[in-house]
């Protein structure tokens, strides 16, 4: 090996291979940028021509949908971002407005529908109103756009929100209420019975005191206006209902 | 189970609430109440149109045999609106005008307004144009019981006189004391 030589000139030698080196990696780096660039943009070009050949299957077809949107995650795109961030994206599908149009359509029929049902409906029901809202030009859709479109609707504070009940099945909640345990309970069993609930079967099924059951059903009759209750009951005398769980030929 | 309309005798749709069995009872909470009681109140209206009843009385929702019991009764689930709801929608109905009580200072029987007075008071000038019976003098006889059929027929004569007078208000109507009782000239009148 060389021995570094000594005095100035080994100074200027070394500060001379210094700045070569630098301006090699410089180069070198952007090369790579450039590379990066020209992979971004030929993805885009592909997710574009994607978007714009698929854009009508994506919105009509909700298994499509579903599997465009799974995959849209997993490489960490949201579709849904606003005209503000990544708008070339929304606007190229369509698919912002698309959800938004959907999240008003479910607010709609929260509201039109919570006079009788106290603010919280069955995902079924729900999804049968808004599908009757769209008609069948709209294409089909499912619970996982409705649970999407809620989840849009979040910024706005309104308190839509999606509960589920005892038995797995869902609710989607549109006031600012909180569901305690046994109400939760109530709820499940209502649904199996078509609306009707007695202090009975939650003291023959449950194993409530009776106490615990007219607690848990006057406070849904009286401090919530979750359930209608009927003072002409054949068996009992006295019978809510909860009008969520009632299936309505409207 | 669902709660489905239902086509009665007599040719009316009752909507799917009345199928179901606490539409019958009074709710306690307000805004439950006020929704249930609003349905109701649509309900008897559309019902009365119908039928062309003009008077319910609390009475009907005790009896058996009154015009109204295809809606004030559901046999088919053993419901029945109770009087004193009755007479709670009732009270409603007079507080929204949507009916009054006739005779005044009772409130047991209401006379209802599926066509407000304002309204009557169009009719009841349409007819006479169409009927060419402007300017002659009418009984109150004439008009609620016409020998051919009129939209008019059977108006009780309390209604009729609030027609009436909406009309003088316009210089359309004149009320002149008939040998029988009480009679009306109608004239064609400027409008509005």
């Amino acid at each position: 090996m060389h021995r570094r030589g000594v005095g100035l000139a080994a100074f200027d030698r070394q500060e001379q291979s210094k700045r070569s080196f630098a301006e090699l990696s410089t180069q070198l780096s952007k090369s790579q940028v450039d590379h990066l660039h020209a992979q971004l943009n030929q993805f885009r070009t592909a997710l574009a021509h994607f978007a714009a050949t698929h854009r009508d299957s994506i919105r009509k077809d909700p298994s499509f949908r579903h599997a465009f949107q799974q995959m849209c995650s997993s490489i960490g795109v949201d579709p849904l971002a606003g005209p503000r961030k990544g708008g070339w994206w929304a606007e190229m599908l369509g698919l912002g407005d698309w959800q938004y149009e959907l999240g008003v359509q479910i607010v709609d029929v929260c509201v039109s529908t919570r006079e009788r049902n106290g603010g919280l409906i069955e995902m079924e029901e729900l999804l049968r109103l808004v599908s009757k809202l769209r008609g069948v030009s709209g294409g089909e859709i499912t619970e996982d756009d409705i649970v999407r479109s809620i989840k849009t609707l979040q910024p706005l504070g309104v308190g839509y929100q999606v509960v589920s009940v005892a038995d797995g099945r869902k609710m989607v909640r549109s006031v600012v209420k909180e569901l305690d345990e046994d109400q939760a309970v109530v709820l499940a069993i209502a649904q199996q019975e078509g609306g009707r609930i007695v202090e009975d079967i939650l003291v023959g099924r449950k194993r409530w005191t009776r106490g615990r059951a007219r607690a848990a059903l006057e406070n849904m009759l009286l401090r919530d206006g979750l359930c209608w209750v009927d003072e002409q009951d054949e068996e009992c005398g006295k019978a809510y209902w909860v009008t969520s769980a009632m299936k309505w030929d409207v | 189970m669902s709660f489905s309309t239902f086509a009665t005798p007599t040719g009316f749709l009752l909507p799917s609430v009345h199928s179901a069995p606490p539409f019958f009872t009074q709710q306690p909470h307000p805004g439950t109440h006020a929704t249930v009681t609003e349905q109701w109140i649509t309900l008897i209206l559309a019902y009365a149109r119908h039928r062309k009843l003009f008077v319910l009385r609390v009475e009907d929702a005790e009896t058996t045999d009154s015009d109204w019991q295809e809606v004030l009764r559901n046999e088919r689930i053993n419901r029945r609106l109770l009087p004193s709801y009755l007479s709670v929608i009732l009270a409603t109905m007079v507080s929204k005008n949507q009916a009054t009580y006739d005779p005044p200072g009772q409130t047991r029987s209401a006379l209802l307004y599926w066509r407000s007075p304002d309204e009557w008071a169009e009719v009841l000038h349409g007819w006479a144009i169409s009927t060419g019976q402007l300017n002659t003098i009418l009984t109150f006889y004439e008009i609620a019981d016409p020998p051919v059929p009129s939209p008019l027929s059977n108006i009780p004569m309390n209604l009729l006189r609030k027609a009436i007078a909406v009309l003088a208000k316009t210089s359309r109507s004149q009320l002149i004391a008939v040998a029988d009782g009480e009679g009306v000239r109608l004239f064609q009148g400027t409008g509005k």
